[in-house]
């Protein structure tokens, strides 16, 4: 159906089978203000020029060190930013297209013209506490974007809600209660079936699973791949947890600082990771297998880099075991290696 | 045998818990109930302490005097071309003893009249004799403090207390407590008791509306400042700041008295829908609804980074839905906090105006107004002196009871929001 690499990001005419959700070169920058006068002293560049394409049904895990800027990444392609008048510098096309139809370019739509597009992009949170508002029935939380873009009656509306919990394994009759009865993983469910009332093409769940119990992440796993068998979903799956993307997502993307370093299969990166960060990356990942013999631990010297000050030319460059002096020259582009893409000429 | 476990009795929402938390909290439950139950048992008044009758039974016909204006001629006082006395009334058709009758509210004056009780009472003495000669305009005939002074008396009352006066035989008022009067009159002979008890009414009701004009723009302004932050909030906050540094009780008493001319007190409206009434409302709330601002922008800046607003925005909801439907409810604490300390406040700002006399219009029962009368001339009079100032010690402080019982339910560490 599609390659393993997704639609190339730079190839610019969409073919009608194109890609349904493709981001193209986004940046987010963060300003800094500071002394008597607030004037602008620094941007934290949480985004540094990410392109990547999601299509129909699959999934594409989104993984790196915490502040690298994946959930920064989906909350902007979420428009969140815009939204909830957050201070930051936005540039890039977010395209959100069925097919054949024209896409449209999200980032360019204004707050209202924004709000029919959202129906089809929904998101699921990372914290099940916070994402759930204290003072709204189950059967509210739920019944809010069907209220807002089905042309449902109260009826109807009402029908659907217990639908849609009972799809997501709860009980219908708990409608009545308040999020604080519930579970965390109960709750991460209440979050999955509001994402879910819309039939909505994509869904940004951005670290659906850290904070869970480990006993009830599977639950919550398995439940959002059966939904998307069943209704054709497409994830863009945040994580820092390599095993849970490995094991949901069709492809992977690694973020650093701000870039996409690396972007292929995931199995291709799971098994020969190219890029020297990958490697570090599933080197400290956790074998569950002890069969399984653990490739030698890459241990980074130094920390990464702030955000503000980023160095030049390649943002890795200053941990990087293989780094020449040419690195500090360019920032890297994506070159297709191994079935997948990669950002170090040197691997 | 498989073990259930007991359901827990229906959902309770974090508000419904924090109710029953102030109800368990007797001071504060019963002091609100206290105000409650007064306030508004205050707006049924005219039936409990009016001038007027409320039932008349004369010549075996009913009438309701309290919803329609009798001349003193139509029930026989036909020296009384303005609204009958029904006091004497009563006396009168008491002592005919014919089946008449008339059914006075409990304390059986208004708040204006400046009665006077020692005609009064003569002229009740002389209806147990049998003499009904006021009726027909003239005094009671025998009546010794008139014989020989028939000049002097033409049915007016100016002239009869003038005469007492010049006789030394009454002091002007305020006049202490008596059977009629129980907690005295004031300084133009009106009933205290009634004047209070109105002026309870007034005050609260004062308050309220004001407490709902400030809360309603300030809890707009600083949700709008806080939810959409950015040059709004920085363009809103320097707004308030500069509209702060307006001395507000000088703005007030500028305008009272530049507009007093203009507002003139309307004997036909109500007390509450006096001009005056509604223009101070108006005016101290222009001036006064930046102080909950605040508090409600730095809950929104909180309330809007959670993720239960992304979820909102995520899913499409208007703006004014998210403001007013997901953020308020959780940014509620510090302004129901808040309520009965500002209900304090603009009880004695109301109190404040009416002692400086550039409150509410002149015959309005007012406390402050009383304490104007008290403090300065009538000192020794205790009962003018004690009565304004116990009502709103007693009145203030059942508030600060229930606000210090609305803090301990409300105390966001108790049923903390987001669990």
């Amino acid at each position: 159906m599609t390659s393993p690499l997704g639609a190339h990001p730079s190839a610019t005419p969409r073919a009608a089978n194109g890609p349904l959700l493709e981001v193209r070169d986004l940046k987010v920058r963060f300003p800094v203000y500071g002394g008597i006068l607030r004037r602008k002293v620094a941007e934290v560049n949480a985004v540094d020029g990410v392109s990547f394409a999601l299509t129909r049904g699959e999934t594409l895990g989104l993984v790196g060190e915490s502040g690298c800027g994946k959930s920064t990444t989906g909350k902007a392609v979420i428009g969140l930013y815009k939204a909830t008048g957050v201070d930051a510098h936005m540039e890039g096309q977010v395209l959100l297209g069925d097919g054949g139809k024209e896409a449209a370019d999200l980032m360019s739509l204004s707050k209202d013209e924004m709000r029919p597009y959202r129906r089809q992009v929904q998101m699921i949170f990372q914290d099940p506490y916070s994402s759930l508002n204290p003072r709204l029935t189950v059967g509210q939380i739920v019944e809010e974007p069907l209220a807002n873009f089905m042309d449902f009656s109260r009826k109807n509306r009402q029908d659907r809600v217990k639908e849609l919990l009972a799809r997501v394994g709860l009980d219908a009759e708990q409608s009545t209660r308040y999020p604080h009865e519930f579970s965390g993983g109960q709750r991460q469910r209440i979050g999955i079936a509001r994402a879910l009332a819309t039939n909505p093409q994509v869904i940004i769940a951005d670290e659906p699973v850290s904070a869970l119990d480990v006993s009830v992440r599977s639950q919550v796993i398995n439940l959002m791949q059966d939904l998307q068998e069943e209704f054709g979903i497409s994830y863009l799956f945040i994580a820092h947890d390599l095993s849970v993307v490995e094991h949901i997502s069709t492809r992977v993307a690694v973020m650093y600082l701000g870039n996409i370093v690396e972007i292929g299969s995931a199995d291709a990166i799971a098994r020969r990771p190219l890029h020297p960060y990958t490697k570090a990356l599933m080197s400290a990942a956790p074998l569950p297998d002890p069969e399984r013999k653990r490739p030698d631990r890459i241990i980074l010297k130094g920390d990464i880099p702030t955000p503000m000050a980023k160095p030049s030319g390649c943002g890795f460059r200053t941990r990087c075991p293989i780094a020449q002096p040419s690195c500090s020259e360019d920032v890297p582009t994506l070159v297709e290696k191994d079935g997948r893409l990669v950002a170090c000429p040197w691997v | 045998m498989e073990f259930t476990m007991k359901q827990p009795a229906g959902s309770v929402s974090i508000f419904r818990k924090r109710l029953r938390k102030f109800r368990s909290m007797k001071r504060g439950y019963y002091s609100f109930l206290a105000l409650a139950v007064t306030y508004l048992g205050s707006f049924l008044l005219p039936f409990l302490m009016n001038s007027k009758g409320l039932v008349v039974r004369y010549d075996g016909e009913y009438y309701f005097p309290i919803s329609r204006f009798y001349e003193g001629r139509f029930f026989g006082q036909n020296g009384n071309f303005g609204e009958a006395n029904y006091r004497l009334l009563a006396a009168r058709l008491a002592a005919e003893n014919k089946g008449d009758w008339v059914l006075l509210p409990l304390v059986p004056y208004n708040t204006t009249e400046s009665a006077d009780d020692i005609e009064e009472n003569r002229i009740r003495a002389a209806y147990k004799k049998g003499d009904f000669s006021w009726d027909s305009g003239a005094k009671p005939a025998e009546d010794p403090a008139y014989a020989g002074d028939e000049d002097l008396y033409q049915g007016d009352d100016e002239v009869g207390i003038m005469g007492d006066e010049a006789a030394g035989l009454i002091q002007a008022p305020p006049y202490p407590p008596s059977a009629h009067h129980w907690l005295g009159t004031d300084n133009r002979g009106r009933d205290l008791l009634v004047r209070l008890a109105y002026g309870y009414n007034v005050s609260m009701t004062f308050a309220l509306l004001l407490l709902a004009t400030t809360y309603a723009v300030g809890i707009a302004v600083g949700g709008i400042i806080g939810f959409y932050g950015g040059k709004i909030d920085l363009l809103g906050q320097r707004v308030i700041e500069i509209w702060q540094t307006i001395p507000f009780l000088y703005t007030v008493m500028i305008l009272s008295a530049a507009l007093s001319d203009q507002m003139p007190y309307r004997p036909d409206l109500a007390s509450i829908l006096q001009p005056r009434f509604i223009l101070l409302i108006v005016v101290m709330a222009v001036f006064g609804w930046m102080g909950i601002t605040y508090y409600v922008r730095g809950e929104f800046l909180r309330e809007k980074a959670r993720d239960y607003v992304s979820a909102a925005v995520a899913c499409g909801t208007r703006d004014r839905t998210i403001i007013f439907k997901h953020i308020l409810p959780n940014a509620l604490t510090p302004i129901v906090t808040f309520t009965p300390f500002v209900l304090v406040s603009d009880i004695g700002a109301l109190v404040a105006l009416d002692y400086l006399g550039f409150g509410l219009s002149a015959p309005t029962p007012s406390w402050g107004e009383l304490m104007h009368q008290a403090l300065p001339e009538h000192i020794h009079d205790w009962w003018l002196v004690t009565a304004p100032i116990a009502a709103l010690f007693v009145t203030l402080l059942l508030v600060v009871f229930v606000g210090e019982a609305v803090r301990e339910a409300f105390d966001p560490k108790v049923h903390s929001r987001l669990r």
